[in-house]
């Protein structure tokens, strides 16, 4: 059955009534948890949650269906040597078993479908601190439906960085839980680097614990039809949640993320940054914020930030940041949002230059990344995915130059 | 040694208003080596002629030719332009975010070149002509003229001059906004980069000041939408006396800059 989230409400000081707001239910956040496909209706555009999103083009993912399990999954440190099993705990579980299913639960039909199509589930426990990122790639290997489910779980006091690639040939439903003790500092950074033609629908149910941190970013490059939703929230005071987002969408292209977050405890600070580059006709994004800050979390510090670049004419983005603030005691809650084009004045100063348009586009398109990349801080990650968008803005290259020798 | 033409060139911008026509009957010749001044009341045309040369999109070319050795360069993009060795240093440096000077500079002069510069000769270079111009080293590592003041970008502007070597330099009014030293320092470093690559200077400006440090061969005034009047470097002197009044038709409002 789906579970209305009970909160307790404080009641209000006279002496100071602002504090606390007047006790009503929470708007943003009054969707089902629930663990049942049919506690969801089948999306369509008329829902809220669904209405940027072509459904036609991922009905497949709407109703429970038997996994190809073609899906390949490999694990080792990222410089691929192998990982120290005393300080990390690789396990595959029936679904549902040890740690999975322990971060809050389904949000939308698709998550529900993910979790009542897949049978097992990859746990992979992180007891001690790592020195280099763990990687996790994930490779898809054929065009029939599959589901995979992750649970990333680090203990207390631990200090670790988690590298998850999806590239190959897909379509996957994905569940993604996240969750650390208390002071525990880690990153997980999701990399979309799907070939042309797949699927991806993903769902990252996030718990930061105590005192502790989440980097989390996300960086989709590729696919027919992405749509990642994330899910946070707040296991007690002082946790700090930042996400991170980056995304470079094709002609043709739907690739949406969703960031819900949710300050639940106080004293906490969340920071979403999520920047999109749009390059053709056709090419559509959806970003979509949520934070909401319960009556529980006085002191919040939340900020959320979507920039889009609009590289040339007929591509579409879509960015709403929602916010809902249900505490007078906190301090801050903003959010800034905006759609630009590539300025004509840059493009005529690089090409005046002998910067060539294409190669100018590559390098403001490599700028505006990097800028949000360098504030990741961990060398090895940073780099990694500058490579990534340099592969990426590389292959739209080739891409140009397949065209032009298929016209022919 | 190359040569310029500009061969009775008109061109137009799109305004609120409509159509409008700047450029009427431009003609010029420089050579390589040579420095032109090019001085004119304000709203004569300068700039356009400037970045018509270089090949701003907003500039529509009516008729004329402006050749390069013989090759007609109103036929080619700006960067084509830039690789043919015309330099544009601007008025208003843009501002392009994210993008490093060091990233974009080797871009560029790799672009223009043809091939990579070779590191330590590339480092040792930018380094040089950065003190020379008087610019902090933590520039290199900054955003294309993001942030710095107006003094810093023409030093930047000045810096790419040196770093591409052009067979033409357009300086669009490069004097302005600049202090008595950044003057000095900017102009300095204008005769260094003409010293080493021999290039034609064809130099937009409202003021004499700077042609007390870049000597000009020759002076024109710009008035109407082409040359009025040509001659030697006594004629920057006699403009600082009398003005463009008479060059301006009868009733015209003079916005003339000079003090």
């Amino acid at each position: 059955m789906a579970d209305q989230k009970e909160i307790s409400i404080p009641v209000a000081d006279p002496n100071d009534p602002y504090a606390v707001p007047a006790a009503m239910p929470s708007s943003a956040d009054n969707a089902p948890r629930s663990f049942a496909v049919d506690d969801f209706a089948v999306p369509t555009r008329k829902q809220e949650d669904w209405r940027f999103t072509p459904i036609e083009r991922m009905s497949e993912f709407f109703d429970v269906f038997e996994p190809s399990g073609l899906t390949q999954v490999s694990i080792s440190m990222i410089d691929g040597s192998p990982v120290d099993t005393s300080s990390v705990d690789i396990r595959t579980v029936k679904i549902g078993d040890d740690l999975s299913g322990t971060v809050s639960k389904p949000n939308d039909r698709v998550s529900a479908v993910e979790w009542n199509s897949e049978n097992s589930a990859t746990i992979i426990e992180i007891k001690r601190s790592l020195d280099h990122p763990l990687l996790i790639k994930v490779l898809g290997t054929d065009e029939r439906l599959d589901a995979l489910h992750l649970v990333i779980a680090a203990d207390s006091q631990v200090h670790a960085d988690v590298v998850v690639e999806h590239y190959g040939d897909a379509k996957l439903a994905e569940g993604i839980e996240i969750t650390t003790g208390d002071d525990a500092h880690i990153s997980t950074t999701f990399i979309q680097e799907w070939d042309r033609g797949s699927k991806h629908v993903g769902n990252h149910r996030i718990h930061v614990g105590k005192d502790s941190s989440i980097r989390h970013s996300v960086v989709t490059l590729g696919g027919d039809v992405v749509r990642i939703r994330m899910d946070q929230d707040f296991g007690g005071e002082h946790g700090e949640i930042n996400m991170l987002g980056i995304y470079f969408v094709d002609p043709g292209e739907h690739i949406e993320h969703r960031t819900m977050v949710v300050h639940n405890a106080p004293e906490c600070r969340s920071r979403v940054v999520y920047k999109g580059a749009l390059n053709g006709k056709g090419a559509h994004s959806t970003w979509v914020g949520n934070a909401l800050i319960e009556p529980t979390a006085p002191g919040t510090d939340s900020y959320e930030l979507n920039r889009n670049l609009v590289l040339t004419p007929g591509a579409i983005a879509d960015s709403e940041p929602n916010l809902e603030i249900e505490n007078g005691n906190i301090v801050g809650a903003g959010h800034a949002s905006s759609v630009g084009r590539f300025d004509d004045e840059e493009l005529f100063y690089l090409q005046s230059r002998g910067i060539p348009e294409k190669e100018a586009r590559k390098l403001v398109v490599r700028g505006f990344f990097g800028e949000l990349v360098e504030e990741i801080g961990i060398e090895e990650i940073a780099t990694h995915l500058m490579q990534a968008i340099d592969r990426r803005l590389a292959r739209g290259e080739s891409e140009e130059m397949k065209n032009v020798l298929e016209e022919k | 040694m190359s040569t310029l033409e500009i061969k009775d060139l008109y061109a137009s911008v799109e305004t609120k208003e409509g159509r409008k026509q700047i450029l009427k009957g431009v003609n010029l010749t420089v050579n390589s080596g040579e420095t032109h001044a090019i001085m004119g009341p304000n709203g004569s045309g300068k700039s356009t002629l400037a970045y018509t040369l270089a090949g701003h999109p907003k500039y529509e070319v009516d008729s004329g030719q402006v050749l390069l050795d013989g090759v007609d360069i109103l036929q080619m993009t700006p960067d084509e332009r830039a690789k043919a060795g015309i330099f544009l240093a601007m008025q208003y440096p843009v501002e392009v975010p994210g993008v490093s000077m060091t990233n974009f500079l080797r871009t560029a002069v790799t672009e223009v070149s043809g091939k990579a510069p070779a590191i330590r000769t590339w480092t040792k270079e930018l380094t040089t002509a950065m003190k020379e111009l008087k610019m902090d080293p933590k520039f290199a590592g900054r955003s294309v003229n993001e942030g710095f003041s107006g003094g810093e970008k023409k030093r930047a502007e000045v810096l790419q001059l040196e770093m591409l070597k052009p067979k033409f330099a357009i300086l669009d009014e490069t004097d302005s906004g600049l202090d008595v030293d950044a003057l000095r320092v900017v102009s300095e470093g204008v005769n260094r980069a003409k010293a080493k690559n021999d290039f034609g200077i064809l130099m937009v400006t409202h003021y004499t000041r700077i042609l007390k440090y870049i000597k000009p061969d020759v002076v024109h005034v710009f008035a109407q939408g082409h040359f009025v009047k040509s001659g030697g470097p006594e004629l920057a002197d006699e403009l600082e006396e009398t003005g463009y009044d008479m060059y301006l038709p009868e009733g015209a409002d003079s916005e003339s800059a000079l003090a």
